[in-house]
């Protein structure tokens, strides 16, 4: 078995996973910086309004995740927002050979692009998240 | 038996056997839809979308899956995209091409296999209503689609095969449906 596909299928990933309205999604755990109950960041959004249209109308989020943010660090480099998600949130390691990039043909119709592709938790469609393309401006 | 018996007999055969030939021949002249083997062919997937018939070459359709192929539902994409399925270790996502056909969305659980289509280095699963056949036909009985055809259906229409008088099924060309569906159209 050649190395790198050896080391792809025995690498981990290490995932928040939460809740987005009735879609569990997930973002890499490196790039959040901290949960808290309440917003604490001067700016701040809904995972719902983010990700796909209509979001607009939920109720409050039940936490509130510390992202670094990509579109302003360059200028201000300690600049954090905060994403609002529901309910349990997980941190697991899912094998890094579980987890799927988005069909080519959905990359230029997705309204997020952010979502950049899927894993599974007991047989539920995760949308995996790349945190660097949540952009806080609507696309 | 006497010789004359003997040369009766002969000739009923020969009778027997010339005529047998004639129906033999006269049969292999009646049937037209047979294929010339030096002919070049083509395979085609023949089935229906919203009881209208359509086609794709065999070469573009790698897999047919059943109608119970989960599929899963991804938020934040057009309502010509049913989801996602996993697949050997693989994601791919399935799409509806009535949008892009300007044919009607029916409502309801979709119910039809799914064609997994191959085309400029993009696969995808594609809803079907129904599968009609597999099949291989003389690539002559493929017209080039008249300009008479609706401008909806023209750009992905690649030729026509007249089936019969009443009859026309329409060969779809999966680079242009991918194309378009990238563009924004469906």
């Amino acid at each position: 078995m050649p190395l790198e596909r050896e080391h792809h299928e025995q690498a981990q990933v290490a995932l928040v996973l939460f809740w987005v309205g009735p879609y569990r999604a997930a973002l890499e755990a490196c790039h959040v910086l901290a949960m808290t109950a309440r917003p604490t960041a001067l700016l701040t959004a809904n995972a719902h309004s983010l990700l796909y249209e209509g979001g607009d109308h939920h109720p409050p989020p039940s936490r509130w995740l510390t992202l670094r943010d990509t579109q302003t660090a360059s200028d201000h480099a300690a600049s954090t927002w905060q994403l609002g998600v529901y309910g349990d949130l997980t941190l697991q390691h899912l094998p890094a050979s579980t987890l799927y990039p988005l069909p080519k043909l959905l990359q230029s119709r997705r309204f997020s692009p952010a979502l950049c592709g899927f894993t599974f938790e007991q047989q539920q469609l995760v949308l995996l998240l790349d945190a660097g393309k949540l952009s806080l401006h609507k696309p | 038996m006497n010789s004359e018996t003997s040369r009766d007999s002969h000739a009923n055969d020969q009778q027997q056997i010339s005529q047998t030939l004639e129906e033999a021949l006269a049969a292999h002249h009646d049937d037209e839809s047979v294929v010339d083997v030096d002919e070049p062919t083509q395979q085609l997937v023949l089935f229906r979308i919203n009881g209208q018939r359509f086609a794709l070459p065999g070469s573009a359709v790698s897999e047919i899956l059943p109608s119970d192929q989960p599929v899963y539902y991804v938020p934040g994409l057009p309502a010509s995209t049913e989801g996602v399925l996993h697949l050997r270790g693989k994601i791919e996502s399935v799409i509806n091409l009535q949008p892009l056909l300007d044919l009607p969305t029916l409502e309801g659980t979709p119910s039809g296999m799914i064609l997994l289509v191959s085309a400029s280095g993009i696969r995808s699963g594609v809803r079907i209503e129904q599968l009609d056949d597999v099949c291989e036909i003389a690539q002559s009985l493929l017209q080039p689609p008249p300009e008479t055809l609706s401008s909806t259906l023209l750009p992905y229409v690649s030729a026509l095969w007249q089936i019969d008088e009443r009859q026309a099924l329409a060969l779809l060309d999966p680079e242009a449906l991918f194309s378009a569906y990238q563009q924004g159209l469906g």
